[in-house]
């Protein structure tokens, strides 16, 4: 495999053409919305790569090689050199339609040799959850979905997903299928949140929208601990991210981030499902345990000895991680860097997202998950 | 440009502000500088106001939690108080047998100290301080424990009920959810007590504390049963004699401790396996259950009737009765208890009648006799309402001049199927059943009414039993027959026998001078056949003796007859009482008898008993016919 790095700025443009040219299987790219919004960047990759499936999206935040940007769109191209790939893509009209959607994508990659599948999303319109656990019934058991939803830094207004020869549009999900006994996957996902405050009962919910906490309007108690930052709602939620956890099964908690609020329902939106009858508590990061947390998720996705090649790390984050450590984010940034480094992957690309697509680190089973750092890494074995 | 004890980020900030020619842009590092001091600053003002809020949250949440634990120690209290206050013992065990809660109760139930058995115990420990307090006698420490752990916590009975020292306890088992059981235990002593006081009430008789006749007939009935099996056994019904004088003179409270002395009597009398009952009344009755029969109820019927006969000390009373006993074997004299029990006290009626202080077996052709009793009884009830008595006349005689002196009336049945039934058949019935009663005063106000148109001098001589005269009634019976016929009271004679003067001397002697003030005269009727007592004689003054027909009959056949006679008419002489003959059937017997000094007499001789019209037939000819051939009769009351 061979990565083959890219960067657009509004200066400079893309910037010297590519090596591997029409040989390029595959092109991930990340930009702001804003920049993304014409469908230029993602012509111009479409046309620098003719024979490659190109897919990107918005952001909170690209990161490449050299960390963290807003302006610059950051991108790779990739050759495989014995690993078909295989592109689906869905619209959805209505985030009741998560799972049905999920579904026909999976229907449409499943095959026995399917090694793994990287998906982005909108990441207004869609809920997470539902979205996954579709793709991954659809799946041969034991393949990896990872990914995220896309982003629109600190504004929740207008997230965007390009793929093939459709331009970024809202309401698109797209996923790439990776075939082969070649491809090697890992992947890993880590918080560093700690939990605060008293346990809280879930009381009222429906699907992804939370009504009550303790008999609470939720907003209520979100709006408190705020304080005026709350006039920053829904993106200052994202500070105080939610754990929650099936009372039954206590050691497989979840952490939920905030997409919206309704001032008037008093009610609160969450990129994937907050069940009635379970338990949450509210938590808050310390920059030290989020970086460490991240560090180590890159620990756990580093790959084996071996590889033949080029490998590639795909880092995805969670918005609110960023918002909350301001100018410190590129610590965390630096730090799987370095984790990365010593199990030999120098190359990365990732975003801060609105929801992150992983194998939960205790049950395995590849769920939606927020405020955490998900790695995933890409690479080939040598060919027999 | 970098120093290593500058900040991290501080080195980026300056990198950042720093141009490609190594410019460092002021403005630009101040810019990023100061946004991070903005985010520190918002930062810990984000955590102090979280902290404060969850100080506060967790505040209330204390509060919370301390009314909580303030409502569950009241509801504890409760708990306690209930559960100290209920009439049940309680005691609940955890999984691992551990007493968890019990009360004071408990301890009360199962008669041992206050806090001997107290929450914490294990089962065990709790099992070993009832043995200390002498529970499970003759148990080792592992047998006892064994078997309790086996009864409780087996879960095969829901509830038992054991003995516990002195108590009877009740003790009802449930399993928790939790593993553990929850016992209650019910103290039933008083319970059962008063269960078995009223079960004695109603297989007891109250008065004398032996079985009534409930309890006798479930007794009968087991014997039977064990009679079926080979096991014979006997039904003795007792009657006291001459109880009711006791309790008519002396009152009920000394006739019902006469009873209750011989109820004791009786019990003491019999085996344990024999069972003593108070039928009603003075009526008693034994189940013997033995296997040498009939000896042993003979031999128990005879201990009954000689300790009755011992003299009762009764309230400062020395009383004299008697017992009469009938007996009835199974299965001989009846295979059911009814059966059993009516043929022994047919064989009472038969001990009775044969002159009670006796015990009787039932015969079978005694119950015959019974039948055809009861039915002359109802016979003789439905009689006296359709009239069929009649009253015959049979003349006395003067002796002498074979004058009629008058006629005694003699009561006969006319059965419309039987025919003429035999006063020697109805009478003792009558007396028996009290039926002599209206009887009596029937015959009575007929014979006065027939005896009315009779010539003066011409008396009518009408019987009266002992048992009429038990009533003083029998005042009102004759004057009022004397008034509604109009007869003179001086042409009435009133026959009585010896047996009036057995029962009750003094009332019978205070109704006897009433009679005779009513001017009536008073003939001692089948003298020589009773008790004959002289003092009878001397008790009353008599009109006139009736020398009974036994020794006229007797006159040609047995010695000293005639002496007998001679002295009767000497004795009646003596004490101013006229003398009569009855039962002259020959002219040979009339001679003696006129020889001997007997003015009157009365027998075949002068005439049967006869229907009113040939008796108003020889008074209108003068002369009965049975004398006419030898000397003609003339009515009587020429010569007086």
């Amino acid at each position: 495999m061979i990565v083959e790095e890219l960067a657009w700025e509004e200066a400079t443009g893309w910037g010297k053409a590519g090596k591997i040219g029409d040989t390029a299987g595959l092109v991930l790219y990340f930009g702001a919305t804003a920049t993304l919004a014409d469908g230029a960047r993602h012509a111009e990759l479409c046309e620098a790569f003719p024979r490659a499936q190109v897919i990107g999206c918005s952001t909170g935040g690209q990161i490449d090689t050299h960390g963290l940007t807003d302006t610059r769109v950051t991108a790779v191209a990739l050759r495989f050199e014995d690993t078909p790939l295989r592109l689906a893509t869905v619209c959805i009209d209505h985030a009741d339609d998560s799972r049905a959607c999920g579904a026909t994508l999976g229907r449409h990659l499943s095959a026995p040799d399917l090694a793994g599948v990287f998906m982005l999303s909108d990441g207004l319109h869609v809920n997470g959850s539902e979205l996954v656990a579709g793709i991954s019934a659809a799946l041969p058991a034991g393949v990896p979905v990872t990914g995220g939803l896309a982003g629109d830094g600190p504004d929740f207004r207008r997230t965007l997903v390009g793929a093939g020869t459709m331009p970024p549009a809202e309401r698109r999900i797209a996923a790439v299928g990776f075939y082969g006994p070649a491809i090697r996957f890992g992947h890993g996902c880590g918080g560093g949140w700690d939990t605060f405050g008293p346990r809280r009962r879930i009381s009222g919910a429906k699907g992804n929208v939370l009504h009550m906490l303790d008999d609470e309007p939720a907003l209520d108690l979100y709006e408190r601990y705020l304080g005026d930052e709350a006039a920053g709602l829904p993106g200052t939620a994202l500070l105080f991210p939610l754990r929650i956890w099936d009372p039954a099964r206590p050691e497989h908690d979840i952490v939920r981030t905030v997409l919206g609020i309704d001032r008037e329902k008093r009610t609160m939106t969450f990129a994937g499902d907050v069940p009635e009858g379970w338990y949450a508590q509210l938590m808050h990061g310390r920059f030290g345990r989020l970086t460490q947390g991240a560090a180590e998720a890159a620990g756990s996705s580093a790959p084996a000895p071996g590889m033949a090649g080029d490998s590639l790390a795909l880092l995805v984050s969670c918005i609110g991680r960023r918002l909350l450590m301001g100018q410190h984010i590129e610590d965390e940034i630096e730090a799987v860097a370095e984790r990365l480094a010593l199990a030999g992957v120098s190359r990365r690309l990732g975003f801060y997202s609105y929801g992150e697509i992983g194998p939960h680190h205790v049950s395995g089973r590849c769920e939606l998950m927020n405020q955490t750092m998900a790695v995933t890494t890409i690479a080939e074995v040598a060919r027999a | 440009m970098n120093s290593p004890g500058w900040h991290r980020l501080f080195a980026k900030q300056l990198a950042a502000a720093t141009s490609v020619a190594g410019t460092l842009d002021v403005p630009a590092l101040a810019g990023l500088v100061g946004a991070t001091y903005g985010e520190a600053d918002r930062e810990r003002r984000r955590t102090e106001r979280a902290m404060d809020l969850m100080a506060d949250e967790i505040e209330r949440a204390n509060a919370a939690l301390e009314r909580v634990v303030q409502d569950l120690r009241v509801q504890n209290l409760r708990f306690e108080t209930a559960i100290e206050n209920m009439s049940l013992g309680i005691a609940m065990y955890d999984a691992d047998e551990i007493l968890v809660v019990c009360n004071g109760r408990l301890n009360e139930v199962l008669s041992v100290p206050p806090g001997t058995i107290r929450a914490g115990m294990s089962f065990r420990e709790v099992v070993a301080a009832c043995m200390e307090c002498g529970h499970f006698e003759g148990r080792t420490l592992d047998d006892a424990y064994a078997e309790r752990r086996a009864i409780l916590f087996g879960g095969d009975a829901p509830s038992i009920e054991e003995s516990r020292i002195q108590r009877k306890v009740h003790v009802t088992t449930q399993p928790m959810p939790n593993g553990g059981w929850l016992f209650l235990f019910e103290d039933m002593t008083l319970r059962r007590e008063a269960e078995e006081r009223v079960a004695h009430m109603a297989w007891h008789d109250a008065l004398t504390g032996l079985a009534n006749r409930l309890k006798f007939d479930e007794s009968l009935q087991e014997a039977l049963v064990r009679g079926g099996r080979g096991e014979p056994c006997a039904v003795l019904c007792i009657d006291l004699d001459r109880f009711k004088i006791v309790n008519d003179t002396l009152g009920h409270p000394v006739g019902d401790a006469l009873l209750r002395a011989a109820a004791t009597r009786l019990r003491a009398m019999v085996r344990e396996t024999d069972v003593v009952a108070r039928l009603g009344g003075d009526e008693f009755a034994i189940v013997q259950r033995a296997s040498n029969q009939p000896y042993d109820a003979i031999a128990l019927a005879q201990r009954i009737v000689e300790d009755m006969s011992t003299v009762f000390d009764v309230e400062g009373h020395h009383i004299n009765i008697g017992a009469s006993v009938g007996i009835a074997l199974a299965p001989n004299d009846g295979l059911t208890s009814a059966l059993l029990l009516k043929s022994a006290d047919l064989a009472l009626y038969r001990a009775k009648s044969d002159g009670r202080g006796a015990w009787r077996f039932f015969e079978p052709e005694m119950d015959l006799r019974m039948q055809a009793r009861r039915a002359l009884e109802l016979d003789m009830r439905r009689a006296l309402v359709r009239q069929e008595f009649e009253v015959f006349y049979q003349p006395l005689i003067d002796v002498e001049s074979r004058g009629v002196l008058g006629f005694e009336a003699l009561v006969r049945w006319r059965h419309p199927e039987r025919g003429m039934v035999s006063p020697g058949e109805f009478i003792p019935l009558a007396e028996e059943t009290g039926l002599i009663v209206p009887l009596g005063a029937w015959v009575m106000r007929r014979a006065c009414e027939d005896a009315a148109p009779w010539p003066d001098g011409i008396t009518v001589a009408v019987n009266v039993s002992s048992v009429q005269f038990r009533n003083p009634a029998i005042v009102d019976t004759v004057s009022e027959a004397l008034a509604l016929s109009g007869l003179p009271a001086e042409r009435l004679e009133i026959e009585v026998t010896e047996s009036i003067m057995l029962h009750d001397n003094v009332a019978t002697l205070a109704i006897l001078h009433r009679l005779r003030r009513l001017g009536v005269s008073i003939s001692m009727d089948d003298f020589g056949t009773g008790y004959s007592s002289l003092s009878y004689l001397r008790s009353f003054p008599f009109d006139k003796i009736k020398i009974d027909q036994s020794f006229v009959q007797d006159l040609n056949k047995t010695k000293g007859s005639g002496e007998i006679i001679s002295a009767i008419i000497g004795l009646g002489a003596s004490l101013g009482m006229r003398t009569i003959a009855e039962g002259v059937e020959t002219h040979e017997q009339l001679a003696k008898l006129r020889s001997g000094g007997c003015r009157e007499a009365q027998g075949y001789l002068f005439g049967q008993p006869m229907p009113i019209a040939q008796a108003l037939a020889l008074i209108a000819s003068g002369a009965p016919s049975g004398v006419q051939a030898d000397a003609p009769l003339q009515l009587a009351q020429a010569t007086r």
